[in-house]
């Protein structure tokens, strides 16, 4: 029992303070507005207040902090990308990642259990080696590996998966990880609040004021807002506020599902993903195996559920794992992605000036959260982007010089 | 699962469907300028709200027009694609 | 204790069954679940709880009593309450150290203080202990146990359709079912209950006249598991699932009795009173025999006439209200039952071994002083109701929380959804009728039989639940979430840290995200956030309920589990002939033919060489056929192809690119024009599918004066090449053989009907032969013994793989990317960029003006290349940095060498200059760029007369 936990049980009230200050009315200007209180926008506010001394700052959240797609994903941490962009920009955030619950005081429970991509066939197997080789050229642990690593790591697969869709071999990732995600969002509110920055939950942008090409002002449910720097970090959807400042983007929004099962004694330590299969999987500290797959197939702007989901999720479960017959899933939910043409985010500045756009992160901006924050902050105030984003601007479709990511994006998560 | 009216076959389940996209006009290669082209080429309507949209009954290969809100998820309306407007 | 028989008992006294629980032997009956059998035998004690390991028992009997849940073998988690009881069953309580009994988990109970609400994120976190920490944590957590050995389940699933779907077989669920069904609708009746009735004696009358009904089908034993849009609503019963298709849904799911929080009221014993009347009607169980009501309705009331007649002594009645109905205090009164009014149960004491109630303290509400002690072997709550709306909030209705009867009810429900009886605020037995029958007509109207009855229904004039059946104690553990071990303090401080919005406060403090998903704690846990707050509990609003309604095994929802799969007509020769199988799609491809004592390798080599020196029939029946007809023709293919085709012969075929709107590369193959107005043309196999979509969008949008057909399915395909391969064909075909390269015919092949291309893919004399599906398998064996005398061979993927690549051809999505343009992978010479129009045309303008990052190379290795070669994907390295990859390399037999292609920077692409490859293992190897075809450069040998 770890000593910390004694002051619980010898203080006779909680001796807990608030982690987030209540603050009961907006103030009338603030130098930076972050609009979206998820883990990136708390992010960006917290490296916003601790590197860059920029505190003067308020997070407006339309519902509770962390409740969008902060609190909706599968919770895997990698960086096992294809493109040079990508691997560097990913290494980053698991680099951050290991540190932030020391930097929070927090236990994130950032459990480092090594991540399998299973390849079911050669094409899958040529890719792993691509993503691999691109991995160690920048010193990151993934190699490609045989299906007796794969059985060696989770002994009770059935490698033909169920006989018609045989792994061949896996692109193996050592760094792979989960954390719990909701605590994400918590920590880098807290570690924001305490530094002076405002967090506003329940609070809708109703529009943002652009004069002249830059930004003025955003108005919000509760008040009208002066401010010349505005970060979008709303990602599952960015359009909407796009639309308020007039840019155009490439941002199309598709549900992305996932379930959990009832728990059960842990019994799966790496993570798997199945492109073939479309299947990802993890088993939580909790014991649920949590599981998700492919994006739904058409454009869709609310988190409703659909029964096909886990129909299909359940079979293709079975296929690598048939001993799981008998174990229940026990709920369902949706999350909005901010899809993109060349699967990779767009972040950075835009046409118009003041206004920063944190965007586009389809189904993979839970594992960028800490890098995000750090790389929009120092976007943010100094209003130029920071090196390991430059390959992410707005303007590459204009320029037809999109990202490589989409060559491994068979499964992205 | 959720129900798509083929103007032709008539309601089916939505697996029997692939989605096309909104319906798009192209701008005139030949007179627009490149950033309008790319625009074409890569831009989208991401917000939601009701759009005209091409789907495609695949068992028949129909591609028609469904009026969809793709906030609720709810189609409005299918026809077959007539020209713009 | 078993009690006499009961009148409509479920059990059958005439089979009983024998069963284990923790080692021990017991009998139950038929028709028993496993946990009134084992509370017939006086076990009171069946699972311990999540976090402190406490002893618990029953709680509802209703399917939500997750501290009751079993193993069974190799399943795991099974709801002892809903589980009925089997013969030989060996159970055992989940989530012990050691046994039930002996729980060495029990000592976490003692160290609560030190493990208050969110501790796991307060602590743990050294970096270097961290690990060893999540191990000790994953080694206590989760419930049951996975048995790997456990076979797979494969249940089929059925479609059901119907008019009106009623969702609860109780009271209001029985009269809307009849009332819909009288009016016309068939009617789909649902409740996951063995028997139909709900929790309410009395409606026994319309269970006999639904069941006899024509137009209603009843399942029971079945939860409807969640609400999908357009009334799809999946049915969950142990064998099956059945998908229900319904034009109405009226939802009469009742609601879910809650429990007051009071210090250990989670002690074996203490239990809903719905929960124990359930075991006395259903199971002739007597689930204590002294014991204390505790309520704040008239439900209880009427349980409380259960009690008594079922011989339980009853203590004392403790009712929350200060004052209540006359006809409510009659029934203590006239058995001499002391009524405490206004009072609350302090808290409840355990026995001296812990492991049931054995008294209560009683004190007025509000206050700290315990006015009597009461001994008793079990606590009866029926202090108030939640909806069972998950349904309803699953089909987006939009709820509000009624004051007067404290409860959310629905405020708009969505087009044909209707909702009737408690879920939808309506309790008193008369009114469910009505409202049942209003809902059920309402709904059955809906579907266009008869007309809406007008029904009105009183209002409630008694609430049924009590606002705030919560009690406070310095000592906590009293619990408001079974589950996952949540005290009252642990949401107060959850709250006092800043979680306090509903949905904070749950992912904060884990409430309602057990396996019974909240729904005997979310509304008490939303009654504390509320108060705590200030905001009334429609303010407060409630978590999102998300399916399922219980938990589906994923055996019925993954059901038969499906994988199509595609066979060309002569799947079952190169079956014959040893085919490897490979995936290519949904197709399946032979990779090579094996042959015994061979290695891959060398098989695919000699296939190769049979195709070089003698000849060799390969299966390309999974190219993607179509073909296009009309004026237009010529001028829709030159818009959707980067080359030109209105200048193509007839008889004579021509290579096509086809790019997306991007200018990326998305699929080729080869088009033929077989009259003026008539083609036919291939496409890669996984693009089959979209390309004809594609194409068939465009020609809907131009509306342009063709139309296309899709022939993949319907015509097999092989390429008979090599030297020989004009000596097997002779004969068998009445095409003349000397067509040129690139010509295509009309004619017979074997007496069938075939289109014949001169093609040359692998390099060779060949033909690819074009049948009829029907005659595919004939073709190619007629074929295959006709080569017999020349030394034929079938030859697989790898070995066309190969012999393409000696020939320097790309394959769309190996050599290219999702990014690659025509000019990157070489193909600029295809790239017409003087037509008017094509897709993609626009997008390679405007890429042509920028410079081309990068450009596919033929390379070759060394001669003398010794040690591994390079594998497809392994990097150029240019000056320490990334240059580019290998797509493709193999060992040319041919040219007694490796060669392959590669993307290289430009100005790296010089023939005869090297660029390094850089091995897994981190080895350079040197590679030269070199010119292709790599074999038979003039392309001699295809063209050739052999």
């Amino acid at each position: 029992m770890p000593w910390r936990l004694l002051r619980f049980a010898l203080s006779k009230k909680h001796p807990e303070p608030r982690m987030f200050t209540r603050h009961d009315r907006l103030k009338p200007a603030y130098d930076v507005v972050i609009i979206g209180g998820g883990g990136h926008g708390l992010a960006a506010a917290y490296y916003l207040a601790r590197e860059h001394g920029i505190t003067n700052v308020c997070v407006l959240e339309k519902g509770y902090i962390g409740g969008g797609n902060t609190g909706r994903n599968t919770t895997i941490i990698r960086s096992n990308y294809l493109t040079p962009e990508g691997v560097q920009f990913y290494d980053e955030s698991v680099r951050l990642w290991q540190d932030l619950a020391q930097d929070f005081d927090l236990n994130l429970f950032y459990s480092n259990r090594g991540h399998y991509t299973l390849a079911h066939t050669d094409a899958a197997l040529r890719t792993s080696r691509w993503r691999a080789e691109v991995n160690k050229h920048f010193g990151i642990d993934s190699e490609v590996v045989g299906p007796e690593v794969v059985k060696k790591a989770a002994p009770m697969i059935d490698l033909s998966c169920g006989g018609h869709a045989p792994i061949l071999g896996a692109l193996y990732h050592a760094p792979g990880a989960v954390a719990r995600h909701d605590a994400v969002a918590w920590g880098y509110g807290r570690g924001a609040d305490m530094r002076g920055v405002e967090i506003h939950q329940r609070t809708e942008v109703l529009g943002i004021g652009v004069v002249g090409g830059k930004v003025a002002g955003v108005r919000t449910n509760r008040g009208n807002i002066a401010t010349n720097k505005v970060l979008c970090a709303v990602a599952g959807a960015t359009p909407r506020i796009l639309d308020m400042v007039g840019i155009r983007s490439p941002i199309y929004i598709h549900p992305l599902q996932a379930m959990v099962s009832e728990p059960v004694k842990p019994w799966l330590d790496p993570i798997l993903v199945s492109g073939s299969l479309h299947v990802y999987i993890s088993q939580s500290a909790r014991g649920e195996l949590v599981m998700g797959a492919s994006l739904d197939p058409y454009e869709v702007q609310s988190t409703r559920s659909t029964f096909d989901f886990p129909e299909s999720l359940s079979a293709h479960m079975l296929d690598m794992f048939p001993f799981l017959s008998n174990v229940k899933v026990m709920r369902q939910w949706a999350g909005m992605a901010d899809m993109t043409p060349d699967f990779a985010p767009i972040m950075g500045r835009t046409p118009v000036e003041g206004f920063y756009l944190d965007g586009g992160w389809g189904t993979w901006g839970f594992k960028a959260t800490p890098v995000c924050g750090k790389t929009m902050a120092y976007t943010v105030a100094n209003d130029r982007e920071h090196t390991l984003i430059t390959g992410f601007g707005l303007d590459r479709f204009r320029n037809f010089a999109l990202t490589g990511e989409k060559g491994a994006a068979s499964v992205g998560h | 699962m959720k129900i798509m009216t083929c103007p032709v076959n008539g309601p089916r389940a939505i697996s029997e469907f692939a989605y096309g996209g909104e319906i798009r006009s192209m701008p005139d290669p030949a007179t627009c300028s490149d950033d309008e082209w790319a625009d074409y080429v890569f831009n989208r309507n991401g917000s939601p709200g009701v759009k005209r949209e091409w789907w495609c009954h695949l068992p028949s290969n129909t591609w028609f027009v469904a009026e969809r809100d793709t906030a609720r998820d709810v189609v409005l309306r299918t026809y077959l694609y007539e020209g713009e407007g | 204790m078993r009690l006499p028989a009961q009148p409509g008992e479920w059990i059958d006294r005439t089979t009983p069954l024998g069963f284990r629980f923790e080692g021990r032997d017991y009998t139950g009956f038929a028709g028993d679940t496993v946990a009134s059998a084992l509370a017939a035998a006086g076990v009171s004690m069946l699972g311990r709880s999540f976090k402190y390991h406490r002893p618990r028992g029953l709680l509802s009997a209703a399917n939500h009593d997750v501290n009751a849940m079993m193993q069974w073998g190799g399943m795991p988690n099974l709801r002892a309450d809903a589980t009925p009881l089997a013969a030989g069953m060996d159970l055992e309580a989940v989530n012990t150290f050691g046994t039930l009994e002996r729980d060495a988990g029990s000592m976490l109970g003692h160290l609560s203080r030190f493990l208050p609400v969110g501790f796991y994120y307060k602590a743990f976190h050294g970096k270097r202990l961290f690990p060893l920490w999540e191990k000790m944590f994953r080694a206590m957590t989760g419930l049951g146990k996975v048995d790997f050995s456990a076979p797979r389940q494969r249940t089929p699933k059925r479609y059901g359709f119907c008019d009106v779907l009623v969702v609860g077989g109780g009271t209001s669920g029985l009269a809307a079912a009849l009332s819909a069904a009288e009016q016309g609708a068939q009617v789909a009746l649902v409740d996951e209950n063995a028997r139909l009735g709900g929790s309410t004696q009395g409606a026994s009358e319309l269970v006999g006249k639904v069941l006899a009904h024509p137009r209603i089908r009843v399942f029971t034993d079945t939860y409807a598991a969640g609400y999908y849009a357009d009334h799809w609503v999946p049915l969950v019963e142990r064998e099956r699932i059945t998908k229900m298709r319904a034009r109405a849904v009226v939802v009469a799911a009742g609601a879910f009795e809650q429990p007051a929080v009071f210090r250990n009221n989670d002690l074996p014993g203490v239990m809903l009173a719905s929960g124990a009347a359930r075991l006395i009607r259903r199971h002739a169980v007597q689930p204590a025999g002294r014991i204390v009501l505790l309520a704040a309705n008239a439900d209880a009331y009427q349980a409380l006439a259960d009690f008594i007649r079922a011989g339980i002594e009853v203590a004392a009645v403790v009712d929350l209200r200060g004052t209540l109905p006359s006809e409510q205090r009659a029934l203590p009164a006239a058995h001499d039952i002391p009524l405490f009014a206004g009072h609350c149960i302090l808290e409840a004491l355990p026995s001296s071994d812990g492991r049931r109630v054995a008294g209560v303290k009683i004190a007025p509400l509000g206050q700290t002083q315990a006015i009597a002690e009461l001994a008793c072997d079990g606590v009866f709550m029926s202090v108030g109701w939640a909806p069972a709306a998950a349904l309803l909030y699953q089909a987006g209705t939009k709820m509000r929380y009624d004051a007067g009867i404290e409860q959310f009810v629905p405020e708009k429900l969505p087009d044909g959804v209707f909702a009737c009886g408690r879920v939808n605020g309506v309790h008193t037995f008369a009114s469910r009728l009505l409202d049942g029958e209003r809902a059920g007509s309402a709904a059955a109207a809906h579907c266009g039989l008869g007309g809406a009855k007008p029904i009105a229904v009183p209002t409630e004039t008694d609430s049924p639940t009590h606002p705030w059946p919560i009690v406070p104690h310095p000592e906590g553990k009293n619990f408001i979430d079974f589950d996952e071990d949540l005290q009252l303090s642990d949401l107060e401080n959850a709250i006092q840290e800043g979680f306090d919005n509903i949905e904070l406060m749950k992912r904060y403090s884990t409430v309602g995200m057990g396996p019974s998903q909240g729904k005997h704690s979310n509304m008490n846990a939303l009654r504390v956030l509320a108060r705590a707050t200030g905001a009334t509990p429609g303010e407060v609003g409630t978590t999102t309920a998300r399916p399922f309604f219980h938990p589906v095994p994923m055996s019925h929802l993954a059901g038969r589990g499906f994988t199509p799969e595609r066979r060309t007509p002569m799947h079952a020769l190169h079956e014959a002939a040893g085919a490897v199988w490979m995936p290519a799609g949904a197709w399946q491809r032979p990779e090579y033919y094996a042959i015994h004592g061979l290695t891959r390798e060398a098989c695919i080599e000699g296939e190769a060489l049979a195709v070089r020196q003698g000849v060799g029939l390969i299966d390309v029946g999974t190219l993607g056929k179509l073909e296009i007809r009309g004026p237009q023709a010529a001028e829709f293919l030159e818009r959707v192809y980067v080359s030109k085709y209105a200048g193509l012969k007839t008889g004579m075929t021509r290579y096509a690119v086809m790019c997306d709107e991007a200018g990326v590369v998305i699929d080729d193959g080869v088009i033929a024009r077989l009259a003026d107005d008539h083609f036919y043309f291939t496409t890669t196999t996984s693009g089959a599918a979209a390309v004809y979509r594609e194409l068939s969008r465009w020609n809907t949008l131009w509306k342009m004066d063709c139309g296309i057909v899709n022939l993949t399915g319907a015509m097999a395909a092989m390429n008979l090449a090599g030297p020989k391969a004009k000596q097997v064909l002779t004969g068998l075909t009445d095409v003349d053989l000397s067509l040129p390269f690139l010509a295509v015919r009309e004619g017979n092949v074997c007496g069938v009907p075939a289109r014949l291309m001169r093609a040359g893919f692998v390099g060779e004399w060949g033909v690819e032969i074009h049948v009829p599906a029907e005659h595919g398998a004939r073709v190619w064996q007629a074929l295959m013994q006709a080569g017999q005398a020349h030394g034929i061979r079938p030859f697989g993927v790898e070995a066309q793989r190969l012999l393409r690549l000696e020939k320097g051809h790309i394959i769309i999505g190996q050599d290219t990317d999702g990014l690659t343009t025509p000019g990157e992978a070489g193909l600029d010479w295809a790239v017409k960029m003087d037509k008017p129009f094509f897709v993609g045309q626009r997008s390679l303008a405007i890429i042509a003006s920028k410079p081309r990052p990068r450009q596919l190379v033929g390379f070759m290795l060394p001669a003398d290349h010794a040690g591994p070669a390079p594998q497809e994907c392994h990097l150029v390295i240019d000056n320490g940095d990334i240059a580019g990859r290998v797509t493709s390399i193999a060992w040319s037999p041919a040219l007694q060498r490796h060669i392959g292609m590669a993307y290289v920077k430009p100005g790296m692409d010089a023939a005869g200059s090297t660029f390094a490859i850089r091995l897994s293992d981190k080895t350079l190897v040197s590679a030269e760029v070199a010119k292709t075809p790599f074999y038979d450069p003039d392309n001699l040998r295809q063209k050739e007369e052999a």
